[in-house]
């Protein structure tokens, strides 16, 4: 059997265990030594089941580390060691490298644990240690070496293979068999022995019994992993005084194996007949399994290939509906039309469930933050109380898996730079301990991911001096408004860090989020008081796949451009353009707006004046930091469009952000507005 | 006709790799068990010939279930799937009434003889 076709659920199902794990040893560290019954069981199978698995899998790493945590943590759950900063601290740390060294063996990567695997060891190794376990006598696997037990009956001696499993238990079950035969006078080493493997490879016993040698032999070997019995006194060699010749009364218990079997096999007949089957519990039982059974029925388990190849083939099941649409108006048959219709409202009921079915709560990457959070705060000094809403709001799984890291980076921000030490919040009159809020909420077909604290907010005078050393603003400016500075702080590499800290990285400031979210089609929106604190807000759509755009046409080519950030179109009025500085600017209202003409962007001429044409439109494409007037030659309409990304964006395509096919079947480039010069 | 098995164990992937090893040994995978209290009540409903049961599960844990199984059907053919490190629990669940058991990581080998001993 090759494990490797189950390391996608290995992955999967360790990394829940992980969490999980994060999750109570939270509450533990919350609860302390009082409420620490459940967590420590709760981890304690978490980690057990991972070592079963990475056993499994052949990860010895991942196994070894989960057995030492283990562990420990058996010693915890028996109150041999005490709930204290030093055991979270060790347990906190333990799961990050079970974590690491889950990734390491899945990917192939040996992952160094060893200074984890000491502290496990020696915590508390100040312990009274438990009676220190006999060396295991490994002698020559094939001798007897378990001394003769004395007594009567007959001896039989058992010896097990050398790599036996458990082999203590196996011992147990080959006594257990062998009591079936008779009775078992005297075992050596001790069944207790036995049972705590305090033996080398075989062991003896002394059968009362009627049965033959050769049921003997066949029921012994029966229990499973056993190599050779030997049934007798060895080499003839004359019984020991203190063991004589099993007497007649001494024999006079013994039954014939099967009355015995029999009689305990009747015995627990009935015993089970003696209780039988109450009306009330099993009932009650039944009910919730019922019940169980029921909530169980609603989940399987869906490969997300298969998700991602539904959403594709949806995706041109709606472009085919564009399709169908355009020919049926044009033939203009009612009967065709009705049934374009009730076909197009279903394949738009269908494209809903599908992407229902792949939408997925949000906690699960939220869960990973209160633990981030801990770590962080701690590592600054700082006093944090942190709190997530919204943990159940729904987001399309491919976009859940982008938007981690942009909202790590706001939390570590937060902290970092925007909740103060406790002793700097005090002397500002507020409480010690800083508020850090992650909420998710809906917003139409949007997402709002928010993430705001109560700290000392964004330093508005550091930005505007480091704007104006840097060029980015006019040196005379003595204040900057929120959209001003949310303009620079977006710009690729302003920071006002002055040092380098673990958690913000080294100079990234927040135009990394700006990036990630923009490339998602989504916008960033940050306010931020002086002395109150700051709010972080993404917007993001719901999906990547599927989007609404608006249609435009330059020459005879037709763009599509997503509605996500155009607020609104206007006809281009000759008057309304200026130059200012060398540049075309459009004066809309009272806003002065930078002109971009699509035709220059795809590397077409100019129009060519032709008398009575149309005007041309400006399509205004809002970003977070500035708008833009986008000029094309003619508008086309809103279409659900399918986005289907390039494989590898060539030079000359800077300003696409994938391709779609159009409801009339022929191509169309979507335009990227987030990467506008 | 092929032996029918219930396969009890909290983790997917353990239900997954054992349902793998025993169906592709001809048995038929009837059911699975995420917790001690389902395994029994599956027990119950399915009268598999044979139960493979993970010593450490949420709500009933295996031994449990294993006594709460026998208790039922004393003829109930048990199979433990236990660790490195158990051997406590595998003597307890085997008092409770289980006839044998695996030690992970399981080996299709070794299950299977195991498991050939407990039907057998």
């Amino acid at each position: 059997m090759d494990p490797s076709q189950y390391a996608d659920l290995f992955l999967t199902e360790s990394r829940e265990h992980v969490s999980a794990m994060n999750q109570w040893l939270l509450q533990l560290e919350r609860e302390g030594a009082a409420g620490s019954a459940e967590p420590v069981s709760a981890i304690f199978r978490a980690v057990h089941t991972v070592k079963g698995m990475s056993a499994t899998m052949g990860y010895a790493a991942v196994a070894e580390l989960s057995h030492e945590l283990e562990t420990l943590l058996d010693r915890v759950r028996r109150g041999e060691l005490a709930v204290n900063a030093e055991l979270m601290d060790l347990l906190f740390r333990s799961a990050d490298v079970l974590e690491t060294s889950i990734e390491g063996a899945v990917a192939g990567r040996a992952v160094p644990m060893d200074d984890v695997m000491r502290r496990l060891r020696a915590f508390g190794e100040s312990r009274p240690s438990p009676a220190a376990p006999l060396p295991e006598r490994s002698d020559e696997p094939n001798e007897w070496t378990a001394p003769l037990p004395v007594g009567s009956g007959m001896l039989v001696r058992v010896r097990l293979q050398p790599e036996t499993p458990l082999k203590g238990v196996r011992a147990f079950l080959v006594v257990q068999a062998l009591r079936r035969l008779g009775d078992v006078i005297v075992v050596s080493p001790p069944v207790s022995s036995l049972q705590a493997e305090q033996f080398g490879h075989d062991f003896a016993l002394r059968l009362v019994t009627t049965v033959g040698e050769a049921e003997i032999d066949r029921v012994a070997r029966g229990a499973g992993d056993v190599v050779a019995v030997q049934i007798g006194e060895p080499g003839g060699a004359p019984r020991s005084a203190a063991a004589p010749e099993p007497r007649l009364s001494r024999a006079e218990p013994v039954v014939s194996p099967a009355t015995a079997a029999d009689s305990l096999a009747l015995g627990v007949a009935r015993l089970a007949q003696k209780e039988p089957p109450s009306v009330t519990v099993p009932n009650a039982a039944a009910e919730a399994a019922e019940a169980t059974g029921v909530r169980q029925s609603r989940h399987v388990r869906i490969d997300l290939r298969r998700l991602d190849s539904l959403m594709n083939l949806i995706g041109e099941l709606v472009i085919t509906r564009g399709r169908l649409l355009q020919i049926s108006t044009g033939l203009e048959d009612p009967a065709l039309a009705d049934s374009v219709t009730q076909a197009s409202r279903l394949i738009g009921d269908l494209r809903d469930e599908i992407m229902t079915s792949r939408m997925v709560p949000v906690w699960q990457i939220f869960d990973r933050f209160p633990r981030l959070v801990r770590d962080a705060s701690r590592a600054l000094g700082k006093r944090i109380e942190f709190t997530i809403d919204g943990k159940d709001i729904e987001l399309d799984r491919s976009m859940l898996d982008e938007i981690g890291d942009p909202i790590v980076h706001l939390l570590r921000n937060a902290i970092d730079h925007g909740i103060e030490s406790p002793e700097e919040r005090v002397a500002a009159g507020k409480p010690a301990a800083g508020k850090l809020r992650l909420s998710a909420a809906r917003d139409r077909s949007a997402v709002m991911i928010r993430v705001s604290d109560d700290g000392k907010g964004i330093d508005r005078d550091r930005v505007l001096a480091k704007a104006k050393a840097t060029g980015l603003i006019d040196p005379n400016k003595t204040s900057l408004n929120d959209d001003e500075l949310l303009r620079i702080i977006g710009r690729p590499g302003f920071s006002t860090a002055e040092r380098v800290t673990d958690l913000s990285g080294r100079g990234v400031g927040i135009d990394a989020v700006y990036t990630r979210v923009r490339a998602l089609g989504g916008a960033v929106d940050i306010r931020s008081a002086p002395g109150q604190g700051t709010t972080a807000t993404l917007r993001l759509p719901l999906t990547l796949a599927i989007v609404r755009a608006l249609l435009a046409r330059v020459a005879d080519e037709v763009y599509a451009i997503p509605l996500t950030h155009v607020s609104e179109t206007v006809e281009l009025q000759d008057a309304a353009l200026r130059t200012l500085q060398g540049r075309e600017v459009l004066v809309l209202r009272s806003d002065v707006l930078p002109v971009l003409r699509l035709r220059a962007l795809v590397g077409l001429g100019q129009r060519a004046a032709v008398a009575g044409q149309p005007n041309e439109q400006v399509i205004i494409i809002d970003l977070p930091d500035r708008r833009v007037g986008l000029v094309v030659d003619e508008l086309g309409g809103q279409q659900e469009i399918v986005v289907k990304q390039f494989d590898g964006v060539k030079d000359g395509l800077t300003f696409f952000g994938g391709a779609t096919i159009l409801g009339n079947g022929s191509p169309a480039l979507i335009v990227d507005v987030s990467s506008f010069p | 006709m092929s032996h029918t098995v219930l396969i009890c164990d909290d983790a997917i992937f353990m239900r997954t790799m054992v349902g793998d090893i025993l169906s592709q040994a001809g048995f038929e995978v009837v059911g699975e068990a995420e917790t001690g209290v389902q395994a029994v009540e599956k027990y119950k409903q399915l009268k598999p010939d044979l139960v493979t049961m993970d010593i450490v599960m949420p709500d009933m844990g295996g031994i449990d279930a294993v006594r709460e199984i026998c208790k039922h059907d004393p003829q109930a053919r048990i199979l433990m799937c236990s660790a490195m490190g158990q051997q406590a629990l595998v003597v307890e669940a085997i008092q409770a009434g289980a006839k044998d058991f695996v030690v992970k990581p399981f080996q299709p080998s070794r299950v299977l003889e195991a498991v050939q001993r407990v039907l057998g």
